[in-house]
């Protein structure tokens, strides 16, 4: 049953991401991988994530894909159109590296799969989905990167700043 | 096995997600929809992650999916900041139209 519907979910991710890289229109483009990225939400529930699958939906779909709407409102970008600049060496070129790519991408997940290195005490179903043991972790052995993040978050503000504002003012 | 969950089914879907996004971002001219796909890449490896870390038993691949997501943020606001200058600068995202690097 749990993995019907997490194949359900995976599937949906992988239409919506579809029709995401073929939309013409950017607009329909972002709407798209919402939908994507919801699917992906549930397939974390099912994956003993639940605190993840939250930060998928409030950072992920709310906030950055929001993000994107907005300034595709701000810049008024129309759909791709058809014209002359498609450049056929460069889709040829695409399309194979893009084939290879996922060739070996399988092949690798094929090879690692069955061979899980399983730690001395693996945690449970409960432990692996319980929010205030991830929140330890977070703040102990990890708290040194923890910080290391907000510091970068600190300076793609302030690039972001720097970078969009008008040099007149 | 995660529950009833084989991980094959997981690193699957991560699969067909990073080639789609991979795709969007070789094919594509417009540089959203570029931008899109390497958020959509990311979440391909974040899925992978999950599954693994799940499948070991471990709450890490959670951890590291935090902090993809925090870096995700903060990559997606300076990119689009780009993005604004840029296009006030030539009117286009199209990136077969932007060549301010070629010498």
């Amino acid at each position: 049953m749990e993995r019907l519907v997490f194949d359900v979910a995976a599937l949906v991710a992988i239409v919506f991401a579809g029709l995401m890289v073929i939309g013409r229109d950017p607009v329909k483009s972002v709407l798209a991988l919402v939908v994507s990225f919801f699917a992906l939400a549930a397939g974390y529930v099912l994956l003993l994530a639940p605190f993840i699958a939250a930060l998928q939906v409030i950072v992920y779909a709310g906030a950055i894909l929001v993000l994107f709407l907005f300034v595709l409102m701000l810049l008024n970008v129309g759909r791709e159109r058809p014209d002359g600049m498609r450049r056929p060496i460069q889709m040829v070129l695409g399309s194979l590296a893009v084939l290879l790519f996922a060739g070996l991408l399988l092949g690798m997940f094929r090879a690692t799969s069955g061979k899980i290195p399983f730690l001395a005490r693996p945690l449970s179903e409960g432990e692996l989905a319980d929010p205030a043991a991830l929140a330890r972790l977070l703040f102990s052995e990890y708290l040194l990167h923890f910080e290391a993040v907000s510091v970068l978050l600190l300076a793609a503000l302030i690039g972001a700043f720097v970078l969009a504002r008008r040099e007149d003012a | 096995m995660i529950g009833s969950i084989p991980l094959s089914d997981v690193l699957l879907a991560s699969g067909a997600l990073f080639s789609i996004g991979i795709a969007g971002a070789l094919l594509r001219r417009n540089a959203i929809q570029i931008f899109l796909s390497i958020e959509l890449m990311m979440n391909a490896a974040n899925l992978a992650l999950l599954g693994y870390g799940a499948a070991m038993g471990s709450q890490e691949g959670q951890i590291l999916v935090f902090f993809v997501i925090a870096i995700a943020a903060a990559e997606a606001s300076v990119g689009l900041a780009i993005f604004v200058a840029l296009f006030r600068h030539t009117e286009t995202i199209d990136v077969n139209k932007i060549n301010l690097l070629k010498w």
